[in-house]
C-alpha cells in the first residue's frame, strides 16, 4: 500500500470499516511511513479527544412523544386504520410458516376432494343395457317373440305391428270400451288400463301388483307361462269386465305350453261363453285357425262361420272359409284318387303312395305352437 | 420495528427510548435552536409512525430514522432562514457581553453533563463551537458518522452523495476540528 491509497482508505481504518486484509495492509504501511503514522495519529488523536458529549433530552420529551402518538393513532382516518389493519396482517401471511400450513392445508384439502371422487369406492350398480342403472325408474323388459300364426293368409289379413301395444291390452282396451258403452261409471281398472295404453309403455315397466291384470300380463310377457295362465283363469273367474280377455289370456297361455291340440277347445269354449264381446269374436278366430292347423276342418269351418256376423271379422272370416272350401274339395278329390287307385293296384308293402296329400294337409298338425310359443 | 408494524405499542415504547437521545442531539447541533429541537424530535417520531406502514426493511431502521430526521432539519432551517431566527453566533445579552447563543448552548448542556463527567467544559465548548461552525455539509456528515453511529455507506445513501465525498466532507470536518483542539494539552497528551 502506497500513501495515496492509504489516504483513501484512513478514514475506513479510524472508524473500523475496513475488511481485515486492507486494515493490515494499512497498518504495515504505518509502521514504515511516517507520514502516514502522522496522519493517522492525528485523525485518531482528534476522535478521542474531540468525541462530542451527548446532551440530555428535556425530561418530559419521551412521554410527551409517546403521547403525541396515542393522540395520533386515535385520530387516524378509517383508511389509514385499515391500511395499518392489512399491513399488520400482511406482516403475519409473509412468514413462512404461515404460507407452509396454508400451503399444506391446501394439498390436503384437494387430495380430499379429489379421494372423494374416486371411482370404484362406491358399491356396484347394475345397469342396463342402455347403461341406465338397473334401480331407476327404466327397467328392461324382455318381450316375447310374436308368435307366427299357423295359417300365414289369415294372419297376413289381420297384421299387427310388434310394437304396438300387448294383445292382452289392446283386447282389455276394447273389451273395456265395449262395456263402457253399457255400463255409465268407468271403473278404476279402466282408467288404469286406458293410462297405460295411452303411455304407450309396456306393463311390466313396474312391478305389478298381486292378482293384477298387470301382473298376470307381466308373467305372459316374460315366458312364465304356466303362471300367466293361472293369473288369467283367477281373474276370469272374479267376473267383471276383464274376465273376457282374461278367458281368452289363459287359453293364450295354454297354447305356448301344449300347443292347438290343448288350446283349440279351449277357444271354443271361450267363443261360446263370451259371444258378443271382442275377446268372444277373437277366440273363435283362433279357434277356427287351431282347428284348421290341426286339420279338423268341420270344427274350423263352425268357429269361422260364426264370426260372419261380426263385423270386424266378416272379411276375414269370408276369405278363410273359401279357402278352407278349396282345400276341402282338394282333400276330398285326393281321397277319390287314393281309393280308385287302391281298387286297381293295391301298394306294394312299403311303397309310398302315388300322390300322397301334403302333409300339412291330411295329418294333424304338429304342434307348431309349441315350437313357436315357447 | 417488526414488532410495532403487528401492531405492538411497548415496541414503540422501547424505539423512543434507544433513540429519542440521538436524534435530539442531532437536531440540536444542526438547527443550533434549542427552543425547536424538542418539537422536532417529536416530529421525527410522529412521521415514524405516520409511514411505519410503508418500512420495507430493505435499508437499517436507524438510516431510515436519521433521514427522516435530516430532511426536518432541513425543513427547519429553511423557515428559519425566512424567519431570522437567532444565529448561533449572533452575541446574546447586551453588548458588553461577548458570548454568543453557541457558547450559551454549549454551556447549559454541557456545564451540565459532560463537563461533570469528563471535567473539561474547554474542551468541550470548543468542540461544539467547532462542529457548530462547520459547514453545513460537512456538520451533517460528522454528526452523523459521530452522534448517529452510522457507516460512511449509509450517510451517502441519507444524503444522496457518493460516499467518497461523504469520507472528504468527514475528512475536512476533522481537519477543522484538529485545528480548534490544538492548544488543548489533553490533545497534545493523546496525540503523543
Amino acid at each position: 500500500m502506497d500513501c495515496e491509497k492509504f489516504d483513501r482508505v484512513v478514514l475506513d481504518l479510524l472508524y473500523g470499516e475496513l475488511d481485515e486484509l486492507t486494515e493490515a495492509a494499512a497498518k504495515r504501511h504505518i509502521e514504515h511511513c511516517s507520514r502516514c503514522k502522522g496522519v493517522s495519529s492525528g485523525l485518531r488523536a482528534t476522535r478521542e479527544v474531540g468525541a462530542m458529549a451527548l446532551v440530555d433530552p428535556p425530561e418530559g420529551l419521551e412521554l410527551g412523544i409517546l403521547e403525541a402518538e396515542r393522540r395520533l393513532n386515535a385520530k387516524l382516518p378509517l383508511g389509514k386504520r385499515l391500511g395499518r389493519g392489512v399491513s399488520i396482517l400482511a406482516v403475519y401471511a409473509m412468514r413462512p410458516q404461515l404460507a407452509m400450513a396454508a400451503l399444506l392445508a391446501l394439498m390436503i384439502g384437494s387430495s380430499l376432494f379429489f379421494l372423494r371422487a374416486r371411482p370404484g369406492a362406491q358399491s356396484s350398480v347394475l345397469v342396463t343395457e342402455r347403461g341406465v342403472p338397473e334401480t331407476e325408474t327404466e327397467r328392461v323388459v324382455i318381450q316375447p317373440l310374436p308368435a307366427p300364426r299357423d295359417l300365414a293368409p289369415l294372419a297376413s289379413a289381420a297384421p299387427r305391428p310388434a310394437s304396438a301395444k300387448p294383445e292382452a291390452v289392446a283386447m282389455r282396451d276394447r273389451d273395456l270400451d265395449k262395456s263402457s258403452e253399457s255400463a255409465a261409471a268407468p271403473t278404476e281398472a279402466k282408467e288404469e288400463a286406458k293410462g297405460a295404453a295411452a303411455d304407450g309403455e309396456p306393463l311390466g315397466a313396474a312391478e305389478p301388483s298381486a292378482d293384477s291384470m298387470d301382473a298376470a300380463t307381466a308373467a305372459f310377457q316374460s315366458g312364465r307361462y304356466v303362471e300367466a295362465q293361472r293369473r288369467f283363469e283367477e281373474i276370469a273367474a272374479r267376473g267383471g269386465s276383464e274376465a273376457p280377455v282374461a278367458a281368452l289370456q289363459a287359453v293364450e297361455a295354454l297354447r305356448r305350453q301344449g300347443g292347438c291340440p290343448a288350446a283349440a277347445p279351449r277357444y271354443h269354449d271361450v267363443h261360446l261363453r263370451y259371444r258378443d264381446t271382442p275377446s268372444g269374436s277373437e277366440a273363435a278366430w283362433q279357434a277356427g285357425d287351431c282347428y284348421r292347423a290341426l286339420g279338423e276342418l268341420a270344427r274350423a269351418r263352425q268357429n269361422l262361420e260364426a264370426l260372419l256376423d261380426v263385423a270386424e271379422y266378416r272379411s276375414r272370416a269370408q276369405a278363410a272359409l273359401q279357402e278352407l272350401a278349396a282345400r276341402e274339395e282338394q282333400v276330398a278329390s285326393a281321397k277319390k284318387v287314393k281309393s280308385a287307385v287302391g281298387v286297381a293296384t293295391p301298394p306294394a308293402a312299403g311303397s309310398p303312395p302315388a300322390a300322397a296329400p301334403p302333409a300339412a294337409e291330411d295329418k294333424p298338425a304338429k304342434p307348431r305352437s309349441v315350437d313357436d310359443g315357447r | 420495528m417488526v414488532r410495532y408494524q403487528r401492531g405492538d405499542r411497548e415496541a414503540f415504547a422501547l424505539l423512543v427510548k434507544r433513540y429519542n437521545k440521538q436524534v435530539y442531539n442531532f437536531v440540536l447541533r444542526q438547527l443550533r435552536t434549542p427552543a425547536l429541537c424538542e418539537d422536532v424530535t417529536q416530529e421525527v417520531f410522529m412521521r415514524l409512525v405516520q409511514n411505519a406502514a410503508e418500512f420495507k426493511h430493505e435499508a437499517r431502521f436507524s438510516t431510515w430514522l436519521y433521514a427522516i430526521t435530516r430532511n426536518l432539519c432541513i425543513d427547519q432551517l429553511r423557515r428559519l432562514q425566512h424567519r431570522r431566527h437567532p444565529s448561533l453566533d449572533q452575541p446574546v445579552g447586551d453588548a458588553t457581553d461577548s458570548r454568543t447563543l453557541g457558547d450559551s448552548i454549549a454551556s447549559q448542556h454541557y456545564t451540565a453533563s459532560a463537563e461533570r463527567s469528563a471535567g473539561a467544559s474547554e474542551v468541550q465548548a470548543s468542540i461544539v463551537r467547532a462542529v457548530e461552525a462547520l459547514p453545513e455539509d460537512q456538520r451533517e456528515v460528522f454528526l452523523l458518522r459521530e452522534i448517529a453511529d452510522l457507516p460512511f455507506k449509509d450517510i451517502a445513501e441519507i444524503t444522496g452523495v457518493p460516499e467518497n465525498t461523504v469520507k472528504s466532507r468527514m475528512r475536512y470536518a476533522l481537519d477543522r476540528l484538529k485545528q480548534a483542539l490544538c492548544e488543548f494539552e489533553e490533545y497534545a497528551r493523546a496525540l503523543r
